[in-house]
């Protein structure tokens, strides 16, 4: 089922002193205006297969770190690796291999998908691009690919259009859309917030399964702790563009280090109940 | 490029969807009911002259009349100083409008939008390019530039002007649909299609022409009211297609031979129907505004 | 003492679908000093409750039935000239996201002098000022910040000043809808401790509506458990935490993450979104429950009294008195 060799060495995903800057420009003529420093010099890695957590609240970076990592965005200064290959200058069809390595899962279900395609348009959409199989394999694929996401019967849903689907079976469309090439890597841009505690835990249960089936590595980006927690290997708490702490999810919540983490432990609403 | 657009039902349903809100809408009502008379008129202008070779507008002449006459039982609406049949004129003035007005309306929509795509969605300096040219192009005054290339060049042939009408009206279109492009780049699915790997090529007309194309229309119908009146002023100033019986040409043809104050049945026609045909376009403008744009709905309509 | 008393209240939508009954048959009492919070997912309802509460119903909407006693009137029979009286200076809102709520060309403490003056025309200046000064003191706002415009305000910050405003006449009855939603989980855990002290110290009643249970357990002393447009599971907060009965409730419960989850989560098999359009009465959790029988799709589900101030909303009541 994986499509790349499981006994390579060193992290898949490598992030070494990358630096973000945004520089709002007054007008076309001068650059003048503060300069806006999303990510500063942050360092992490991500080792094959695990679900890597990363945690902070707006304005922290997360998001930044997401879009730098599928190349929605290019760092200003440091270097991202890909299985140990440098990342930072790729074009044409490198840029294009690249692509079908690594995935994204948007966080607006309502605007993730586009309101004119049919489900199926929308998941056949990589196939076609990166020109994978027969016009029937394909049809085949994305029936497949829907039964796996829990959209069963994969046949039902080909047709239908985003707006006949609740947020929760969009989102499971998103995901499908991400993994249909069976990428190596998938940023989750925080699949979640937008959706409902319970639709919320059927979603992270999916993504569990599928890390298994497939053997993917996951960055789940969020605000959550305690959905990091729940479904991560390892975290990393992000503040104002740096990296405070990254250890396991058991450990980081058992003896966290950072005084940042200790405050986000601390804030988290609590309450007594029983099943 | 690869995968076409699916037409299917999907889209017949928003259309269907779309007109129950237009045709509940009394501006849209009035717009429909004004061009389907003016549709048949153009229709009719095919017929007339095959009932009888008297009707034809520009060759045919009665035998019995060689002036200007009022209304009579075989000429409904009289006859020009040489004799024609001025409802036959009218009848053919209606195709003529909206041949120039839907072609050159078409050329300069579809020139706008792929250069406002475009634009919009490569920004940086070929934006900057393509809307110094649109700024340019959009402060000329069309009217004047057509008599001067009019008056350099002698007669146009009709399709001249369209073509002429069409380059000097596409800025207006291209600005619309380059904002709607810049709001449209940033929508997470048009990301998402680069993560995914699309080409720009595919992104553009498999992604955003779809969100635009309904403003397009709508811009449409405004583009076909200058056009029609474009082409009606140059008729009437001469510069017109002679080959062609217009109602700007009628119009030229009562002041030249004098007979503006002494014939309002050949005056009144072209000059009123000019006047209906452009607000009645202008009306299906503003009725698919409506359409279009979900907030100026009725309520409960949504 | 019961500070409002909402009777058989239902409230819907007319849309092209036909009518949607977004509050079906509620009752609740509001206890002077013991917030009541509503919790539920998308559809529940709840933030219906709120709007109605302040009389700020799209004109869609429909009031079917019932009857809101607060203050010696009935809020359902109001007029609109009637709740302008009302709204402000009785009944104040602090709404989701309210931080877009405050006007970006004028000052901060203007804003807050015109929801005062509104409801007080004849207030002297000096008292407008100090009354102005009062209100940013209990929100925690820096005096020499009380002149700024919205722009220069953390979104924590507007918060506060929404808050402020809705203190400013000091209602009887505030209704906060999701107050908290958009902002870091470090300034809700402040939002909330001030409202907390505020509510306590003028003795306000407040109705907290929120999607999430942790936050509502943190704030309220009572809590409705809203799904598709009716309360399922209603009583002291305490007992309905340690004794949830309703399979909603439990479902809810069991979805919750939070940091120290030892034992597993209970994945719920829930798919379908409630039926808005189902008759008055059923009960629309029916298609979701996972241990209601074919009876539970026609029965009128009764309130079953698990002790004097905790009652659950099911057909089957030996399901909901025995032990889980």
């Amino acid at each position: 089922m994986t499509r790349y060799d499981s006994g390579k060495k060193g992290p898949l995903i490598e992030m070494k002193g990358v630096t973000k800057e945004y520089h709002p420009r007054k007008s076309f003529f001068s650059k003048a205006g503060n300069k806006v420093l999303a990510l500063n010099a942050i360092n992490l890695s991500i080792q094959r297969g695990e679900i890597f957590g990363l945690v902070g609240q707006s304005g922290s970076g997360k998001t930044t770190t997401g879009r730098l990592l599928v190349k929605l965005e290019e760092p200003t200064r440091g270097k991202i690796r890909l299985n140990g290959e440098r990342i930072n200058d790729l074009a044409g069809e490198a840029l294009k291999n690249f692509r079908s390595k690594v995935q994204m899962i948007f966080q607006d279900p309502y605007q993730s998908l586009n309101p004119h395609l049919s489900i199926a348009e929308t998941i056949l959409e990589p196939l076609m691009v990166h020109d994978i199989g027969t016009r029937e394999s394909r049809r085949q694929k994305v029936v497949d690919i829907l039964e796996t996401v829990g959209l069963k019967p994969g046949a039902d849903y080909y047709s239908r259009y985003p707006h006949q689907l609740s947020g929760g079976q969009r989102q499971r469309v998103a995901i499908a859309r991400a993994i249909v090439l069976e990428p190596e890597f998938v940023v989750a841009d925080e699949p979640t917030s937008m959706l409902d505690a319970t639709i919320a835990i059927q979603l992270f249960r999916l993504i569990t399964r599928i890390r298994e089936q497939f053997n993917m590595t996951f960055l789940f980006i969020t605000h959550n702790l305690a959905a990091a927690k729940y479904l991560c290997d390892r975290v990393a708490v992000i503040h104002e563009g740096h990296i405070v702490e990254v250890n396991t999810a058991e450990n980081i919540i058992k003896s966290p280090e950072h005084p940042y983490t200790k405050k986000l432990i601390q804030v988290q609403p609590g309450f007594r109940y029983n099943r | 490029m690869k995968g076409r657009l699916l037409l299917n039902n999907h889209y017949i349903r928003r259309f269907v969807k779309g007109w129950e809100i237009f045709i509940k809408n009394p501006v849209g009502k009035a717009g429909i009911l004004i061009l389907s008379v003016f549709m048949v008129m153009a229709l009719a202008s095919f017929c007339l002259p095959l009932l009888d070779p008297m009707y034809d507008p520009m060759t045919g002449i009665d035998p019995d009349i060689i002036l200007s006459t009022p209304p009579s039982i075989s000429h409904w609406l009289g006859t020009d100083n040489v004799g024609r049949d001025i409802l036959a004129q009218l009848l053919e003035g209606a195709k003529v409008a909206f041949i120039v007005g839907l072609s050159s309306a078409f050329f300069s929509i579809v020139l706008g939008t792929v250069i406002g795509m475009v634009s919009g969605y490569a920004g940086g300096w070929v934006d900057a390019l393509l809307m110094r040219m649109a700024d340019i192009i959009m402060v000329m005054p069309s009217l004047v530039i057509l008599l001067i290339l009019a008056s350099l060049f002698g007669q146009f042939n009709i399709w001249l002007i369209v073509f002429i009408i069409a380059i000097l009206r596409w800025p207006a279109v291209s600005r619309v649909i380059r904002s709607q492009t810049l709001s449209l780049k940033q929508r997470p699915f048009i990301e998402a299609s680069r993560v995914a790997g699309a080409s720009h090529m595919r992104i553009i007309f498999r992604h955003i022409m779809p969100n635009v194309l309904p403003l397009a229309f709508l811009y449409m119908t405004f583009r076909v009211t200058s056009a029609i009146l474009v082409e009606a002023a140059l008729s009437f100033l001469g510069f017109g297609d002679p080959s062609q019986v217009s109602w700007g040409m009628m119009l030229q043809w009562v002041w030249k031979s004098g007979h503006m104050f002494q014939a309002p049945y050949w005056l009144i026609p072209p000059g009123i129907s000019i006047s209906l045909l452009t607000l009645a376009f202008y009306m299906l403008g503003r009725a698919m505004d409506e359409v279009l744009d979900p907030r100026l709905r009725k309520e409960g309509q949504s | 003492m019961s500070l409002l008393c909402v009777k058989n209240l239902s409230v819907g939508y007319e849309t092209k679908a036909g009518l949607i009954k977004a509050v079906d048959n509620i009752s609740f009492d509001l206890e002077k000093g013991r917030p009541l919070g509503f919790v539920g997912e998308s559809g529940c309802g709840k933030t219906t409750i709120g709007m109605t509460l302040m009389g700020l119903l799209p004109d869609n909407a429909v009031l079917l039935g019932g009857s809101m006693e607060f203050a010696g009137k009935d809020l359902a029979l109001l007029s609109e000239a009637q709740w302008r009286a009302v709204r402000g200076s009785e009944v104040a809102m602090i709404f989701q996201a309210a931080m877009n709520a405050l006007n970006p060309v004028y000052r901060v403490d203007d804003q807050v002098k015109e929801a005062i003056v509104t409801h007080n025309p004849d207030i002297c200046d000096s008292d407008l000022n100090k009354r102005v000064q009062e209100l940013f003191d209990l929100v925690e706002i820096p005096q020499e910040r009380i002149h700024d415009y919205p722009h220069e305000y953390s979104g924590g910050m507007k918060q506060r000043v929404i808050i402020a405003m809705a203190l400013a006449c000091s209602p009887d009855l505030i209704v906060a809808d999701e107050p908290t939603t958009a902002l870091d989980v470090i300034v809700q855990d402040q939002i909330l401790k001030g409202l907390k002290e505020i509510q306590s110290k003028f003795n306000t009643g407040l109705i907290f509506i929120s999607h999430d249970i942790a936050v509502v357990a943190s704030v309220c002393e009572d809590i409705c458990v809203m799904y598709g447009g009716q309360i399922v599971e209603k009583g002291r907060c305490k007992e309905v935490f340690s004794k949830p009965r309703h399979p909603y409730t439990k479902t809810l419960l069991g979805a919750y993450l939070s940091l120290d989850n030892e034992e597993s989560i209970v994945i719920p098999e829930m798919g379908e979104m409630p039926d808005l359009t189902m008759k008055s009465g059923c009960c629309r959790f029916s298609v979701n429950c996972t241990v209601c029988s074919t009876a539970c799709r026609t029965d009128r589900p009764q309130w079953i009294d698990i002790s004097p101030t905790h009652q659950a909303l099911c057909c089957d009541e030996g399901f909901i008195k025995d032990k889980p």
